[in-house]
């Protein structure tokens, strides 16, 4: 019978030595575990916890019929740390200049530096561990420098906008600046649906710094942000803005603005400025021309001549003052406004009026002493009350831009002549954009709207989140007013100062306007704003355009840069183009039945 | 018999141990096994989210490299460049239809096709047999 194979003895030395090394190992697990614990946590914690932040992507904005107008496009920051070079890859150095962009003398300079020198009271060397080379590179380029493998160039991802249109709408997109920071238009006024929210995932990296995805603890997924589809249509900007170009090779102007869009729901189709700039570029824009960066359309103010006739013959109409018939002497110099003898305004070099001008020639010949009767008939109070109406001297709401309300001044502050001013465009100020809304009001059937730009919002999946429609302000005049005065302002395009806008087969209705500018406190006769607002067709207004051309070079002319030579051809050659593209049909009704539109009015009070 | 169940006591601790061992072990490796494929699975998980995440943004990029391409200003170059001679349509090359466009196309493309005229009462007309 076997004994077992180990001695009584045997066992009792091995269970010591076990029993120690147990004692042993349990004696450093204590220390470990207990004592030594929080330190080393922390240095755990700090060597292989890491939290990756999950950057959302910007939402998109895209026109009305979804081009992008902006987008984030994935670019690589990519450096190198020249202490992991090879001497193997050299020969591979060439081909990353190339893929790079860079000159290859300068990309060997940068490798070839691996210390630097700190500075003079710093002393001493230290090596190179990042040198940035370039922070453009795209995917595919990336993922050719990846495959070429030069062991210690490496890039970190990067997000950053991208306006494949370049000057495109740049007013109205706005940019985001390095700093991913939203600085103007759509860009800054929709950054909460824009921008979307960064996710994180918390987890464990090994030695080599690389995560160990299993020992991840909690993902965030980031949400990406909003698309803002807006109704800018990409087309028609970029007629617009063509425009102005031809008008800036034409007439050389310091500023010209163009605004297109629909008068029956406000929203803006294009919104063109000159001077503009490279929404890709815009921190090349030196700082002396930092102003074009402005939205002019609606941060700049200017006395909107003539154009403003449309008030004080659009509120002595509803008001059921006048009919287009009723006629005025415009021979008059002086007239009695408030018990008080005051000289009346004069007419444009060239103008000549008689003593029986009706209110319909009052507009189509654009008459300054009628439309300064047509104010005093309305008086102080009801004309002021009439331009607010109209939106004027207050902000329309637009979101692209710093907006100026404009300039208005309470009748109680007017001087005698104001009354007498206002009416034709002087000693009031408005924004370009104000006065296309002012226009709407005509062509929407006496509706202020309000001018939009954002259509929808959509979340990543294309859902809509958000839907915007027509923004009714107030009504201002009645409906039957709005039709007398779009037939009026037809007139001016197809017998008045507008005739160069008149679009064959077309009713088009606008007015005309060339306001002085005032220079060192003076009205001058050389600097002018030129500008015809207007639309058609005339009886179912489907598109309104304005174009504003500030100080245009007279030289060209050889006279007065008025806006029936200026603006109304621009009108005209926009409108050609729109036709087809919005497939915009000619009114069907006879042409002379808006003219007798004022005629059914005759029988009225005056 | 004392010393021989002694001996049997020892040797069942011993088997037992063994076994103890032998399970222990297994448990230990399925566990790494385990351990393996949850590491295996999540660092799969993660290369098909970077994977998606490469394409997600190829797509983007290849759309902006689009919406470049679709300028108006670009379109127009190239069709100065490539000399196509492309024009918006004049008005009068316009044909504005009041209908809907694919009934319109619809009825000329079947026109003739069937009886243009409605059938009238009394011209339908069908056959019997009768059994004889």
């Amino acid at each position: 019978m076997s004994k077992g194979f180990a001695s009584n003895y045997r066992i009792v030395v091995l269970a010591s030595l076990v029993l120690l090394c147990f004692g042993g190992l349990g004696a450093r697990l204590v220390w470990l575990h207990v004592i030594d614990r929080e330190e080393l946590l922390a240095m755990v914690e700090k060597a292989r916890r890491e939290v990756t932040i999950q950057k959302a992507r910007r939402g998109d904005i895209l026109d009305a019929k979804g081009n992008i107008l902006a987008t984030s496009r994935s670019l690589i920051d990519l450096g190198v740390d020249p202490q992991l070079l090879r001497k193997a890859d050299e020969k591979k150095w060439p081909r990353l200049a190339s893929l790079i962009g860079m000159p290859f003398y300068d990309l060997e300079k940068i490798l070839n530096t691996r210390m630097r020198t700190e500075g003079p009271e710093g002393g001493g060397e230290h090596p190179i561990e990042w040198t940035s080379l370039s922070d453009q590179i795209s995917e595919s380029a990336y993922a050719d420098i990846v495959k070429l493998g030069v062991a210690g160039v490496y890039g970190n991802r990067v997000y950053r906008r991208a306006y494949p249109h370049n000057e495109l709408g740049a007013h109205v997109i706005g940019y985001v600046n390095r700093e991913e920071q939203p600085v103007t238009g759509i860009e800054s006024y929709v950054d909460f649906y824009l921008r979307g929210q960064n996710g994180w995932v918390e987890s464990e990296k090994d030695g080599r710094q690389v995560e160990m995805a299993q020992f991840r603890t909690r993902e965030v997924p980031a949400s990406d942000g909003y698309s803002v589809s807006l109704s800018i249509d990409a087309i028609v900007q970029h007629i617009a803005e063509a425009e102005i170009q031809d008008i800036v090779a034409k007439f050389h102007p310091q500023k010209v603005t163009i605004i297109i869009g629909n008068p029956r729901t406000g929203f803006l189709y294009a919104l063109a400025n000159y001077p503009t700039f490279n929404l890709n570029e815009y921190n090349k824009v030196p700082k002396e021309e930092q102003r074009d960066l402005r939205n002019i359309a609606v941060s700049d103010v200017y006395e909107p001549g003539s154009v403003f006739k449309i008030v004080a013959a659009s509120g002595a109409l509803n008001e059921g003052l006048v009919t287009p018939a009723t006629t005025f002497d415009c021979t008059l110099d002086q007239l009695v406004v408030n018990g008080v003898l005051r000289k009346l305004p004069g007419e444009m070099a060239g103008d000549h009026f008689d003593n029986h001008v009706s209110v319909a020639d009052i507009i189509a010949r654009s008459s300054n002493k009628g439309a300064a009767q047509l104010g005093v008939l309305l008086g102080d109070r009801r004309f002021y009350n009439y331009v607010r109406a109209f939106g004027f001297g207050q902000l329309t709401g637009f979101p692209a831009g710093g907006e100026a309300r404009g300039l208005l001044r309470p009748p109680e502050k007017w001087d005698g002549l104001t009354i007498t001013r206002m009416p034709m465009g002087q000693s009031v100020a408005a924004t370009p954009l104000q006065m296309h809304q002012a226009i709407g009001v005509i062509a929407s059937g006496g509706v202020l709207l309000r001018p939009q730009l954002i259509e929808q919002i959509r979340d990543p999946s294309g859902a809509i989140v958000y839907n915007f429609g027509r923004a009714e302000v107030r009504r201002v005049i009645s409906a039957n007013t709005a039709r007398v005065m779009a037939g009026m302002l037809e007139r001016v395009s197809t017998e008045g100062t507008g005739t160069r806008a008149m679009i064959p087969g077309y009713d088009v209705a606008g007015k005309t306007g060339t306001a002085n500018k005032v220079v060192n406190g003076q009205y001058s006769k050389v600097h002018h704003v030129a500008s015809f607002i207007g639309f058609f067709p005339a009886r179912d207004p489907q598109v309104a355009i304005s174009v504003i051309v500030d100080d245009a070079d007279e030289g060209f002319l050889g006279h007065v840069a008025t806006g029936g030579l200026v603006a109304a051809p621009s009108f005209r050659h926009i409108g050609e183009q729109l036709i087809p593209y919005l497939d915009i049909q000619p009114a069907l009704a006879d042409a002379s039945a808006s003219l007798s539109l004022p005629l059914a009015m005759e029988g009225g009070r005056r | 018999m004392k010393t021989s169940s002694a001996h049997a006591f020892v040797n069942h601790v011993l088997v037992y141990a063994l076994v103890g061992i032998g399970l222990s072990g297994s448990a230990g490796v399925g566990a790494v096994w385990m351990r393996q494929q949850i590491s295996f699975t999540a660092n799969a998980n993660k290369a098909l989210e970077a994977r998606i995440a490469d394409l997600t943004r190829r797509c983007n990029e290849t759309s902006a490299a689009i919406a470049v391409e679709q300028d108006p200003a670009v379109l127009l170059r190239r069709n100065t460049a490539w000399g196509l001679g492309l024009v918006p349509p004049r008005d009068d090359q316009v044909q504005h239809l009041a209908e809907d466009p694919v009934m319109r196309l619809a009825a000329k493309r079947n026109s003739g096709l069937y009886r243009d005229t409605a059938a009238t009462a009394g011209l339908t007309t069908f056959r019997v047999a009768s059994q004889p």
